[in-house]
């Protein structure tokens, strides 16, 4: 105990000269930082304090802690992920890993289940100022941790602990770190968010037994849904289109974006409807989208749909979307290119169940739309954390410090965020874009592995080496008979997820939307717990057909008069 | 007199109660403040700027606040009263049941659902009450037209009430069922040598023994109005239900937790406490005068 406290003391002192030095070397430090990145200088980590050279000292993002250092963190757990013998969340070949090689302890202060019970549990640890070391949070958690202090200034141990590579990705995505920065402090590490846009996913092992077309309208996209019901394609209980499940929304929206994961946003987009962001209206100026008239006619439409059957007529009460799609008992649902990732479930059910994306449904013009996603993940470090720098080391270590020990270690499967402390995507912001294009050509032997930059997009290099095992000719075709499931376990869901999902998306031609506003304004802070509980549940109650559609028209009186209106003009000045 | 050693240990007895008191409902007394402060959680509930009344002020403002309130009570006094008299009932019946070994059967069985966790309880009547779950398929079997009951503002209400009873009314029955054992068998015996029938017995003998106990649960669960329940609305309620399934707990969840809205959230909490407070006055001077029931 006392010598984890004088270790720990001992790296205070270096952070405490660090910061004593103040800002005007901080460029210094920074080049000090990247050069010795390309020196590889391993011999440093035995000599952590020497006061005043402290600053000026080369420290090797790679190096081992000279003691064990503890970083207690919340962890989000996946209930249903099975680990590999008596692993756990906390302790399995990665934890182990980080602590035999780099002396970085990780311990679970709580755990929660992914998803509304980990966000809760974080947002409780906020309110109650009883924050682990480390946490992965969300955009509007972010803004209340800063806003109340608690969280620490990263600026100088990020330039000290960040690797090249680390500073290089951050680099590549501009202003990136500008977000994520509140008077001139560093306080997060940000995801490089993917872009990601819903799709339509359908069962086109269903469509080709009905010999049906790949949808292109909405009109299309009914029909199709139609056809699956009356044609019992899901048993008797077939689910047309499945979306929003109990405490879900029907679309993302500029403070919570939920990646339009199982939700209703393409219905709203194919309908030039944008609810949830701030757009600009024919004038110019901004405009709350959920008011817009082409919401109402996308909230009409639904409504249609709903009481036809088509869309579940479970909406929003239904506990688990997921396992409506496991189960088979529907052919179509929205969601992103990664969708891919969660139909393990579906295709063990099922091992026909050939899960295929579509661009669709497109709007009158014959466009696709999507608005761009804003919620992001942040890792933050708290105020009170002793080792900030074993962070930053965790998240370089993540991406980079996978070594042949390593390998040999995990026996080459991929870890995922169920493993992986702190799990953050980080990547160029073309990375998706680059693996994709770069496995296809891989494929058809085009380039050779060599030609995939191992450096910078190390992932895609990564999967291209397993590529070959899994994806059978012809190569171009993603259906899943085309792949081998059981050639390479570990890596069928990536290579899956990205040449099926990956693939369609990063080909399509998306017009992008998006909100003026991303976060919250002054008077949104009092009246927005209010204004989206009007517009949840009139939209809800639209479609599902307790109210009319004229309820609308109410709605937004009632919304403009219960501070949308004052809102919407602290909008306008953001622009 | 009592004599000294006597009493002594049982305010030893008293005092584990005591700590539980102070520290789940003293300490957060505190906290209390919050609704008065500009909450920064970052500076503790003692650094935080004051605010005065203003929470309050926007409380009263919103027509939210009227409506969770509004919803509250509906639903706390519907399962008061549901509460009350299915177990009454039940207990009645069961009484009038010369089988024991099937009346422990059936007191047992009834009263497992108590144990159930609301996670689960309202996973069972979603699906339960699906649109294609058994409750609908009934109804189509009889050519009516399925109802989406857990989407309808109308029907909600009526779902959380019943499927509360449902879950409770076994549990609830057994102060009953003690009442009924404590009525002395002389006074049936009495009456069946006077010629009464068994229906005149439970009129005039059973309900009239067993009255001042249902009075006095009613008077004391008086308390409770304001607590509509927040574990078991939280998990069946949806948007399109808010109009009569918002209740003030899960209001305060939304905005304090989800929203960050601490100081309106503890303000609203606090109304509720006050109210809370006055009603468990009332419902306890009325249990003395009424029911002769006292606590100190």
């Amino acid at each position: 105990m006392k010598k984890a406290i004088l270790s720990g003391l001992a790296l205070l002192v270096v952070a405490a000269s660090v910061s004593a030095c103040g800002g005007s070397d901080n460029k210094s430090n920074e080049d000090a930082a990247s050069s010795n990145n390309s020196t590889e200088t391993k011999t440093t980590d035995s000599t952590p304090a020497k006061e005043e050279t402290a600053a000026e000292e080369v420290i090797d993002p790679f190096a081992k802690f000279a003691e064990p250092t503890e970083v207690s963190i919340g962890r989000a757990i996946d209930p249903n992920y099975k680990y590999d013998g008596t692993d756990t969340a906390e302790d399995n070949v990665y934890t182990r890993w980080l602590k035999d090689k780099y002396n970085i302890v990780v311990k679970h202060a709580w755990e929660a289940a992914s998803g509304n019970d980990y966000q809760q549990k974080v947002s409780l640890a906020i309110s109650s100022n009883d924050l682990p070391d480390a946490l992965v949070v969300n955009e509007t958690q972010l803004r209340q941790m800063v806003k109340a202090g608690q969280l620490a200034d990263l600026t100088d141990v990020y330039d000290k602990y960040a690797s090249s590579e680390l500073k290089a990705v951050y680099d590549s995505n501009p202003g990136l770190l500008d977000s994520v920065t509140f008077d001139g402090k560093l306080y997060a590490l940000p995801e490089t968010t993917l872009p990601s846009a819903p799709m339509t996913w359908i069962r086109k092992d269903w469509l080709d037994k009905l010999n049906l077309e790949a949808p292109k309208s909405l009109e299309d996209l009914g029909k199709i849904a139609q056809a699956f019901i009356d044609n019992k394609m899901g048993g008797d209980k077939t689910v047309g289109i499945v979306g929003t499940q109990q405490g879900g929304s029907l679309s993302s929206n500029f403070l919570a974006s939920t990646d339009h994961w199982y939700n209703f946003s393409p219905l709203f987009f194919a309908n030039d409807a944008y609810p949830g962001i701030w757009v600009k209206d024919k004038d110019g100026n901004a405009v709350y989208g959920s008011i817009t008239e082409e919401t109402k006619n996308a909230l009409a439409m639904m409504k249609d749909w709903y009481a036809k059957g088509i869309l579940d007529k479970e909406l929003g009460i239904r506990k688990s979307t997921a396992e409506v799609v496991a189960s088979g008992q529907t052919g179509i649902f929205f969601g992103p290119w990664w969708s891919a990732y969660n139909l393990s479930d579906s295709m063990k059910n099922d091992p026909n169940a050939n899960w295929r994306p579509y661009i669709a449904p497109l709007d009158a013009a014959g466009k696709f739309n999507s608005n761009q996603a804003t919620g992001s993940s942040y890792i933050v470090v708290s105020k009170k954390a002793k080792h900030p720098e074993a962070v930053i080391k965790m998240t370089t270590l993540h991406k980079w410090g996978k070594d042949e020990e390593y390998k040999t270690l995990t026996a080459g499967k991929e870890m995922t965020s169920q493993e992986v402390p702190l799990f953050l995507i980080l990547g160029a912001g073309d990375q998706l874009e680059y693996a994709v294009n770069h496995l296809r050509q891989y494929l058809k032997d085009e380039i050779k592995l060599e030609d995939i930059d191992n450096i910078n997009y190390g992932w895609a290099h990564e999967m291209a080496t397993h590529v070959k095992a899994i994806k059978k000719e012809p190569f171009d075709n993603y259906d899943i008979q085309y792949f081998d499931q059981q050639a390479d376990t570990g890596f069928f869901t990536h290579i899956y997820a990205h040449l099926n999902g990956g693939s369609t998306f990063v080909d399509a031609d998306i017009n992008w939307v998006r909100s003026i506003a991303t976060a919250q304004t002054k008077t949104m802070e009092s009246r927005w717990t209010n204004l989206k509980k009007l517009e949840d549940e009139t939209f809800f109650k639209i479609i599902m057909g307790t109210e009319d559609i004229s309820a609308f028209d109410t709605f937004v009186t009632k919304w403009k008069d219960q501070g949308g209106d004052k809102i919407t003009e602290e909008v306008n000045e953001l622009k | 007199m009592i004599p000294k050693s006597f009493s002594k240990h049982f305010y030893i007895m008293l005092i584990p109660g005591l700590v539980w008191l102070a520290l789940f409902n003293l300490y957060p007394m505190y906290g209390v403040l919050t609704a008065f402060k500009e909450f920064n959680p970052g500076l503790g509930i003692w650094k935080s700027p004051w605010v005065g009344m203003e929470n309050f002020q926007y409380m009263f403002e919103l027509d939210d606040s009227k409506l969770v309130f509004r919803n509250t009570v509906v639903i706390a006094f519907a399962k008061m009263v549901g509460n009350l008299l299915v177990p009454f009932v039940f207990a009645l019946m069961l009484n009038e049941v010369k089988n024991r070994l099937l009346t422990r059967t059936v007191q047992t069985v009834v009263y497992l659902p108590h144990f159930l966790s609301w996670v689960i309880v309202a996973g069972m009547m979603l699906d339960i009450f699906s649109y294609s779950g058994p409750v609908n398929q009934v109804l189509s079997g009889l050519g009516l037209d399925p109802i989406m009951f857990f989407g309808n503002a109308h029907i909600f209400p009526a779902l959380v009430v019943g499927s509360d009873v449902w879950k409770e009314f076994g549990f609830n029955a057994i102060i009953f069922f003690s009442a009924l054992t404590s009525i002395n068998p002389e006074m049936y015996e009495a009456a069946a040598v006077d010629g009464a029938s068994q229906w005149q017995r439970l009129i005039k003998i059973t309900i009239p023994s067993i009255i001042p106990v249902a009075a006095l649960l009613a008077t004391l669960s008086l308390g409770n109005i304001l607590n509509a329940g927040f574990d078991q609305i939280f998990n069946m309620y949806n948007p399109s239900v808010y109009s009569t399934g918002d209740i003030v707990d899960t209001w305060v969840y939304r905005a304090g937790l989800i929203d960050f809205q601490y100081g309106l959230a503890t303000a609203v909490g606090l109304l509720k406490s006050v109210v809370g407070l006055v009603l468990i006055t009332i419902s306890y001077t009325l249990a003395y005068r009424f029911a002769n029931y006292r606590i100190f």
